[in-house]
């Protein structure tokens, strides 16, 4: 591969990592906050794309104004969750078996909600922009891509001013750190999680309109971008939004390397042998045991818990 | 804990056990004027649209044989209505061996019309030969279900290597009508299933019996429900291919194709194996479909009457056209199921395996107009070429016989 | 350990009777003619207690919640399935399919097992998955394609069933000998607070990774039970993270962490599941769903719980607990020492 080649593909690398970023921003909010493990994150992330495609079918809305659209109607929407569902559930400072059923059985029915307005046909949204590119030479940067990573930037730069300059961040962090204290602060731990619930379910919507813009999407729609939100929080983490960007840079680029670049090989006779392209997807998994397993402190303070001497 | 409030929870637990199963002691009997036809298909899940497409072709089937009066069976001496016991597998293997299992055992099917996809397809065929009962499949082409010498499946698809193969002799027909050099490179980039090695098989089989028209330069699989292909189509770029052959399913079809246009890469000839005129793929790209080749089981180009009819009367069911070959296919399989119990003049499961294994469906939609299974339990007729043609319109290119237009190869 | 046995044998004797006459009755049913189709039912739900029962070993004794067991069915089902298909016999088979799994949950626990709660889960997620991706692209197990058991002879249904039924009462047999032993008590201090039973003298590490092998020997033995009577397996079936959460929500409905809790989550699992998708099939996922949320909102101790407050107010005694503060018997991830209700 030549030299253009590696830079097209770090392009490439640095698109899909805004791709990740966006879509893992709405789970970290959450986590970080209220210690639960969204699983909905993918039913989320479905209606999003289904919002922005009525948006895009019925008001002929460009998905980044239905993206734009999705934020308010989704703060709306996770509050609600929230109030219904969510505030029963026994309060922890680590993450509980019970908040993470009740997320994956939210997720089953709005799965069965998609199913049941939208049927099971591929939807996407085709626009204008859907399949052009910005040419520079050989590297091609689509517009597409380009949209979502901007917002991604934007949305983590929103995140982080709220986190850090607003009244409303000062309380999520306070609940981040220790919930307990906080309350003892002052802090209304229980409005402070409803809006944090809907501020992560509001980029959750987000990111899923964005996502309809990229992917075709049915109601089963979630379960490998589900995965790699796991992948980017662990790897990122809460107390910085910046923890998300990387993690979501190192996931991007180390799947999209990792069937292209040589590796030595001795059974090959030390040929350049190529990772098949069908075992990309465990990349992404063996990094997320690789990181538990082997940075004790690291990227985030995440992993600063759990790591102990047996 | 106390025992006796342990002891009590457990024997309501036990309670609910028994009455659990007496509530499953239900004996299906099957009515004396039905013939219970079971179809097991995936109609949500990742299967979920074309399993949808199938149950609509059987449907139709049902409908127009039951309109004319049933099925005769002679040793009842009357026609009888046909009964479809449906059930969804959600495209789960396992239910759909199971639900399989339960038509044939609980409802008493006469027959079975199920599994679309490969895997789906195996997993029920085990079911057949267990409880003796007629099974044929209209959604799952892989040569390694009839291959077990099973007596009672049967496939309406003409196996994949086939599938391969004719798109290798379409393109090697290009060569000698000039329309492509000799000795172009080949990059195949497949979906990682049976349905994906049986394709490269067929071209790797073509290429080796026809040396010197086209080497493979390229040869990778991929993962299913992929978010991002620009490793894999850098690899492609890489590898400086004339022509980019792929093998996926729609969602993976529109995903790569999406990639491959943004990322400006350009080939001589462009196939995704068994897709290509989808209409939710046309809706998603746009022009970004045209020139794109496919090789089908079936398309409503064909120029048969039966074949017009039945895309009228599809319409008149369901509302739209028929998309792709789905449908067709499965209305096949109930017609030729249709006359092979007609043929029996019984409802006797053995005697209608035996005339399926000699049942020739004359008037068939499917190329060739004959439908018949051949010694394994599947089919075999010819596959169409077909490609996508600017403004929303396809057109066979091949075989001669069928085409309605002429191949436009390369691409612009 | 023996001698707390005596003791509970002789002071329930009537313990055992009830689940003996439950077996019977269960293996004698094919007697009455109940048809090929229940039992089937009966035989998958007998392959899902085995590993409902087994899953709660580890994540309801333990409080070890592995989202990755459909590492050891998966890896079962192929163990038996390879065997069964070079001639040897079923049952070899499925000691050899335990014995894979049982390797395998030593590789899987021995680095994962020093991770706490949540992120133990996590990893397990990243192990099952990895191992998914793997299979299926193994070509000597036919990679994606699957593999096929061919077994010599006929297909004897009510043989399958029964080694069903055997398994799956060994299972619960064996999940209730441990519940009562010193070891169960080892296991319930290392869920409740792992560094206080350390400090009392108890290895957690040790503990976690034998229950896990034993959880993962009876899971193994499931998956080669189905590989066999299904005869086609694929990674995508039996390696699915669908799978995983399966084995890892019936427990949880039927009552985590107690013993027949499990079994009645499988019952759940083979028969209600299955009549749900024929009677509902465009909502079962919804009525799926929403058992699951009124199961963790209203009654977090499963139906076992439910059942043992149907008994209270049975017996008229009132109820103690509101109905939505915590159990103190729920499971909780990590160091719980800082939780102030």
């Amino acid at each position: 591969m030549t030299a253009v080649d590696y830079l097209s593909l770090l392009i490439s690398a640095l698109l899909l990592a805004g791709i990740y970023a966006a879509m893992a921003v709405g789970m970290t909010v959450i986590y970080g906050v209220m210690k639960i493990v969204n699983l909905a994150h993918a039913g989320f992330l479905m209606l999003g794309a289904y919002f922005a495609f009525e948006m895009y079918d019925r008001f002929h809305f460009d998905p980044i104004l239905g993206a734009v659209a999705a934020l308010p109607v989704f703060f709306v929407f996770g509050m609600g969750v929230h109030w219904l569902l969510v505030r029963w559930l026994p309060k922890s400072d680590t993450p509980t078996l019970a908040s993470l059923l009740l997320m994956f059985g939210l997720w089953q029915v709005l799965q069965n909600i998609g199913y049941l307005k939208w049927g099971n046909t591929a939807y996407s949204i085709f626009t204008p922009r859907s399949l052009s590119s910005i040419h520079i030479g050989e590297i091609s940067l689509p517009k597409d891509k380009l949209v979502v990573f901007a917002a991604a930037v934007v949305s983590l730069v929103l995140l982080q001013l709220i986190f850090h300059r607003s009244w409303f961040g000062r309380s999520m962090r306070s609940l981040i750190q220790n919930p307990y204290a906080a309350q003892i602060v002052g802090v209304d731990d229980e409005r402070t999680s409803r809006l944090s619930f809907g501020l992560g379910t509001a980029f959750a919507g987000f990111a899923g309109a964005l996502l309809a813009m990229l992917y075709p999407f049915t109601p089963d729609f979630g379960p490998p971008f589900l995965l790699r939100s796991f992948v980017i929080i662990v790897l990122g983490g809460l107390e910085s939004i910046s923890g998300v960007a990387l993690g979501a840079l190192i996931l991007a680029v180390l799947e999209t390397f990792s069937i292209n670049v040589p590796l030595p090989w001795y059974w090959h006779g030390w040929n350049s042998y190529y990772l098949p392209a069908s075992y990309q997807p465990a990349v992404s998994f063996v990094l997320l045991v690789v990181v538990l397993l082997v940075l004790p402190k690291g990227i985030a303070g995440l992993l600063e818990k759990k790591w102990r001497v047996t | 804990m106390k025992s006796s409030s342990q002891m009590r929870a457990r024997l309501c637990g036990i309670v609910v056990l028994i009455l659990l199963a007496a509530s499953l002691g239900t004996l299906a009997v099957q009515a004396q004027d039905t013939i219970t036809v079971g179809v097991v298909m995936p109609t949500t899940g990742r299967e979920a649209k074309p399993g949808q497409y199938q149950k609509e072709g059987i449907e139709l089937a049902i409908k127009q044989i039951n309109d004319a009066g049933g099925i005769m069976v002679k040793d009842k001496g009357k026609k009888l209505l046909i009964k479809e016991v449906f059930y969804d597998d959600g495209s789960d293997s396992a239910k759909s061996a199971s639900l399989a299992e339960r038509v044939m055992s609980s409802d008493n099917a006469t027959a079975v019309i199920g599994g679309y996809s490969t895997a789906l397809g195996e997993a029920e065929s085990v079911m057949p030969d267990r409880y003796q009962t007629p099974w044929i499949t209209a959604g799952a082409a892989a040569t390694s279900i009839f291959s077990k010498g099973y007596k009672y499946t049967f496939g309406a698809l003409s196996p994949i290597v086939l599938l391969g193969d004719t798109t290798a002799e379409f393109l090697g027909s290009l060569v000698d009508q000039g329309k492509l050099k000799k000795g172009l490179k080949i990059a195949l980039v497949v979906e990682n299933t049976d349905h994906g090695v049986d394709y490269v098989n067929g071209i790797q089989g073509w290429i080796s019996k026809h040396p010197g028209y086209f080497t493979v330069v390229l040869n990778e699989k991929f993962d299913l429900g992929g978010t991002d292909f620009s490793g894999l189509l850098q690899k492609v770029k890489t590898s400086r291919a004339d022509i980019f052959l792929s093998d996926a399913h729609l969602q993976d079809y529109i995903t790569m194709q999406r990639q491959y246009l943004q990322a400006g890469l350009h080939h001589q000839v462009i196939s995704y194996g068994a897709r290509g005129p989808e209409s939710d793929a046309r809706k998603a790209l746009g022009q970004g479909t045209d020139y794109i080749l496919a090789a089908l089981w079936w398309s409503d180009k064909l120029p048969y009457p039966q074949a017009t009819k039945f895309v009228s009367d599809y319409k008149g069911f369901t509302g739209r056209a028929p998309d792709s070959w789905y449908a067709a296919t499965a209305y096949d399989a109930m017609r030729i199921l249709a006359q092979a119990i007609q043929a029996a003049g019984t409802l006797n499961k053995s005697k209608i395996r035996d005339e399926l294994a000699k049942a020739q469906l004359k008037g068939s939609l499917l190329p060739g107009q004959v439908l018949k299974f051949g010694p394994n339990g599947q089919a075999g007729y010819p596959f169409l070429v077909t490609q996508n043609k600017p403004g929303d319109k396809v057109d066979i290119v091949y075989p001669k016989d069928a085409a309605t237009g002429a191949p436009v190869a390369p691409m612009p | 350990m023996a001698g707390n046995l005596v003791a509970n044998f002789s002071a329930g004797r009537i313990r055992l009777l009830l689940p003996l006459l439950l077996l019977a009755v269960v293996l004698s049913l094919p007697a009455t003619q109940l048809g090929p189709n229940v039992v089937r039912l009966l035989f998958g739900t007998a392959v899902w207690i085995t590993c409902s029962v087994a899953w709660n070993l580890l994540g309801g004794f333990t409080g070890q919640v592995s989202f990755g067991f459909a590492v050891f069915y998966g890896l079962g089902a192929y163990g038996a399935a390879l065997m069964i298909n070079a001639g040897y016999s079923p049952y070899l088979a499925f000691l050899v399919a335990a014995g894979v799994a049982v390797l395998a949950s030593f590789l899987v626990g021995l680095p994962t097992f020093r991770l706490r709660g949540p992120y133990f889960a996590i990893a397990t997620i990243g192990v099952g998955e990895t191992t998914r991706v793997i299979m299926n692209n193994l070509d000597i197990t036919g990679g994606a394609s699957g593999l096929r058991v061919i077994e010599a002879g006929a297909f004897r249904q009510l043989d399958h069933y029964y080694t069903a039924i055997v398994l799956a009462a060994l299972a619960v047999a064996v999940s209730a000998l441990i519940a009562h032993s010193k070891f169960g008590l080892a296991l319930r201090a290392i869920k409740q607070d792992q560094d206080a039973a350390a400090d009392l003298g108890v290895n957690p590490y040790r503990s976690k990774l034998w229950i896990h092998a034993i959880a993962a020997a009876f899971t193994g033995m499931a998956g080669g039970v189905y590989a066999r009577y299904h005869a086609f397996i694929y990674p995508g079936d039996v390696f699915a993270f669908q799978t995983s959460i399966s084995i890892l929500l019936m427990p949880v409905i039927g009552g985590i962490g107690t013993v027949w809790g499990p079994v009645l989550g499988g019952v759940i699992f083979g028969i209600v599941e299955e009549e749900l998708v024929v009677h509902f099939p465009n909502i079962h996922l919804l009525l799926y769903g929403s058992l699951l949320i009124m199961i963790i909102l209203f009654e977090p101790d499963g139906l076992m719980g439910l059942l043992r407050r149907l008994l209270r107010l049975v017996r008229s005694k009132p109820k103690r607990e509101h109905p939505r503060s915590p159990d103190p018997e729920q499971v909780v991830w990590g160091s719980s020492r800082a939780q102030g209700h």
